[in-house]
């Protein structure tokens, strides 16, 4: 599913709806260059679920816990990590319990240490200054079962032709 | 003698005041049952403090501090070692490591002639867990403190081919895994935390014998999994590295 976002705004409103069919134990990986939106991603995501102090890029706290939110989120950052041994011993493995929906922003780098299951949202700067595309895309068998759902969800928002290419 | 006693190593915080007698007061919160984040941080100190209210002790009064060391949760265990740590610090006692595995093995070592085996989940599918026998007087450990999927360690009871009993939230966790083989029992969920009557009481035997660590030296017990690098292109290729 490819969404074009014009603004900041536009890319938290697809958080949003994406936000409403998560569960606790789901897994996001936000992928895409420094500066792509994967914070402003996550901030909407935080919104959605009731978090109401301000979400900030966990670069250099590498875990942020935002247990106030419905279900309780986790948002981490890998981007300063060298070896997959220095995810195991933040907890990461812990934080896929169950009890969290957990978003990692450059995900892609430690697949080997994610769940099957898990949607990846990938963000790049469009032709406008403040233009994005964001592709969302669903790994793993569970996640087929509820692509119809997420599809529903994100249908307005899409750019029917931007997804047929 | 008076011993502060901690357990972090599961989704349970425990607390317990003891000495050679036995405990004056346990507090256990949480457990693999319960469906929301594990708090060990928010949890430990409030734990402390009201069973040392309810027992009637100062924290001025206790000889040594005594903590399980893992392996196990990794969030949970940095929590317990270092409270465990700056206490100790504060009151200029000792602390007293346990290998929380053993902790598990320790309070089932009367199944005379069965092995026992604690499994403590590590998430992603594996186990911590090691093998223990049954010898006059306590218990003597058959292997490392190993890292491996369940099945794993049910390949290692049936190549020992005796009976052997299960316990720990792995056990509970995989019990699958258990469940079909002949001679292996597994223990219920009274067994699924780290016992802390068995913290109190071996930690008194090596506070008798002073055999204890300086706070400074006290480490958790972490099991390595992995050496590999990140793959990295997508940062390399960001960053212009």
């Amino acid at each position: 599913m490819k969404i074009r976002a014009t603004s900041p705004a536009d890319t938290r409103a697809v958080a949003h709806r994406l936000a409403a069919l998560l569960r606790a134990g789901d897994v996001v990986v936000l992928s895409g260059e420094l500066g792509a939106g994967k914070t402003t991603f996550a901030q909407g995501v935080a919104a959605a679920l009731g978090v109401g102090e301000p979400v900030v890029s966990p670069t250099f706290t590498l875990v942020r816990l935002y247990d106030g939110a419905n279900p309780p989120l986790a948002h981490v950052d890998v981007y300063r990590l060298e070896t997959l041994q220095e995810l195991h011993d933040l907890g990461f493995d812990e934080l896929l319990d169950g009890d969290r929906i957990v978003l990692v922003e450059w995900g892609e780098a430690v697949t080997q240490a994610l769940p099957a299951d898990r949607v990846v949202v990938h963000l790049e700067p469009g032709p406008g200054p403040d233009e994005r595309w964001i592709t969302v895309s669903l790994h793993g068998a569970a996640w087929q079962a509820r692509r119809a759902a997420l599809e529903a969800a994100l249908d307005t928002l899409r750019d029917h032709d931007g997804d047929a290419r | 003698m008076l011993l502060l006693a901690i357990d972090t190593s599961t989704r349970r915080v425990g607390v317990a005041l003891g000495g050679a007698r036995g405990l004056l007061g346990a507090v256990e919160l949480g457990g693999p049952g319960i469906e929301e984040p594990p708090r060990h941080a928010e949890r430990l100190a409030p734990a402390i403090e009201y069973l040392r209210t309810q027992v009637g002790v100062e924290l001025g009064q206790v000889s040594a501090i005594t903590v399980a060391i893992g392996p196990g949760m990794f969030t949970g265990l940095r929590v317990g070692v270092t409270t465990a740590k700056v206490l100790a610090q504060a009151l200029r006692v000792p602390v007293i490591p346990i290998p929380s595995l053993d902790l598990l093995a320790y309070p089932l070592r009367q199944a005379t002639g069965r092995l026992i085996a604690p499994a403590i989940d590590a998430r992603r599918q594996e186990v911590y867990y090691a093998v223990y026998q049954p010898v006059p007087g306590g218990l003597q450990r058959a292997t490392g403190y190993e890292l491996g999927s369940p099945g794993d360690l049910a390949n290692e009871l049936a190549a020992r081919g005796h009976d052997a009993i299960v316990c720990g939230d792995g056990a509970m966790r995989f019990r699958d895994a258990f469940d079909g083989l002949d001679r292996v029992e597994l223990a219920g969920p009274g067994h699924a935390a780290p016992d802390l009557a068995s913290l109190v009481e071996l930690a008194s035997g090596q506070y008798e014998r002073e055999e204890f660590s300086s706070p400074a030296d006290v480490q958790p017990l972490y099991l390595r999994r992995s050496d590999a690098e990140l793959a990295w292109e997508a940062r390399g290729a960001a960053a212009g590295w």
